[in-house]
């Protein structure tokens, strides 16, 4: 083995690549980051003293759209990922181009609603539905944003021919980071605008 | 493995993401059509937003089938953030913790 190729490996002593061990390390921590903001929302959402409150203010058939959109975009993310591991760098570009397409779309959805919202008289200092609620879906909207934006760099360095059937590491963990975003956003889903 | 061998691999992956999408769409459907019956929706939702979340952690983030060690890691972390949200409920909800 040369010494450049195993650098590249950066294998722990778990027999895993420390990057992606580390990503996953970091997921589990934006589990925790994420489950504040939830529970959060779960006890104070109820409690405003003055409205819009959440039964009258959400659209639900606009974000059950928005959530189809997110999750074509995890299909479309997994199909790039396949597509490097087939060695066809055309598909994965072509896929994350798809994904970031999505994500925008996803984002375009979600201001929509932002603006109805703040129509209504919600914002984040409204009550306490408004704060916990833009608080969270915020939040969620700034990851998809940082997701989108780590696609295209993704999408650049796929046009320089950076990635290949053996060096693709980088895709994986835009891929990872991207689907816990969508995982985020299913539990959101439920919690936020259907319960 | 033989390319045929290989091919065949990635052709049942691809359908697999496919399936899992699929699901993933009628699920979310589901949830939505709940919402319009009138039948309790808590004990409905929440197990069918698990299914949803589990088959992009299993599938679509490669749980099933990479290392071990990479699930241990990220459910340490769900486990800690399902203990917050339990913790929480239970401190919010006096009823909860109402001891005679």
């Amino acid at each position: 083995m040369n010494q450049e190729s195993a650098a590249s490996l950066e294998i722990t002593s778990m027999g895993v690549d420390n990057r992606k061990l580390g990503v996953w390390i970091w997921l589990g921590s934006e589990a925790v980051f994420f489950s504040a903001l939830i529970i959060v929302y779960i006890v104070m959402r109820n409690n405003s003293v003055n409205g819009p409150f959440p039964r009258e203010a959400l659209n639900v058939s606009l974000t059950a759209a928005n959530t189809f959109i997110l999750i074509c975009s995890s299909l479309t993310m997994v199909t790039a990922l396949s597509a490097i591991q087939s060695g066809s760098q055309r598909g994965l570009w072509r896929w994350l181009v798809g994904t970031m397409a999505l994500g925008l779309a996803f984002l375009t959805g979600q201001a929509i609603e932002f603006t109805s919202l703040a129509h209504q008289g919600l914002s984040l200092s409204s009550n306490l539905f408004g704060g916990t609620f833009f608080t969270l879906t915020g939040f969620h909207g700034a990851h998809v944003l940082i997701g989108v934006i780590w696609i295209g760099f993704v999408v650049a360095r796929t046009l320089r021919g950076g990635y290949t059937q053996s060096n693709h590491l980088m895709v994986e963990l835009a891929g990872l980071y991207w689907h816990f975003v969508d995982l985020v956003w299913i539990i959101i889903f439920t919690i936020v605008y259907l319960i | 493995m033989s390319d045929d061998t290989k091919i065949e691999t990635k052709k049942s992956s691809r359908r697999t993401y496919l399936v899992v999408f699929c699901a993933l769409a009628l699920l979310t459907a589901l949830e939505v059509t709940v919402t319009h019956l009138p039948i309790p929706r808590l004990p409905v939702l929440i197990p069918l937003a698990l299914i949803k979340a589990s088959l992009v952690a299993l599938f679509y983030m490669h749980l099933r089938f990479d290392r071990k060690v990479f699930t241990v890691v990220f459910v340490m972390g769900l486990l800690m953030g399902v203990g917050l949200i339990l913790s929480l409920i239970a401190l919010f909800t006096p009823s909860l913790l109402d001891i005679r």
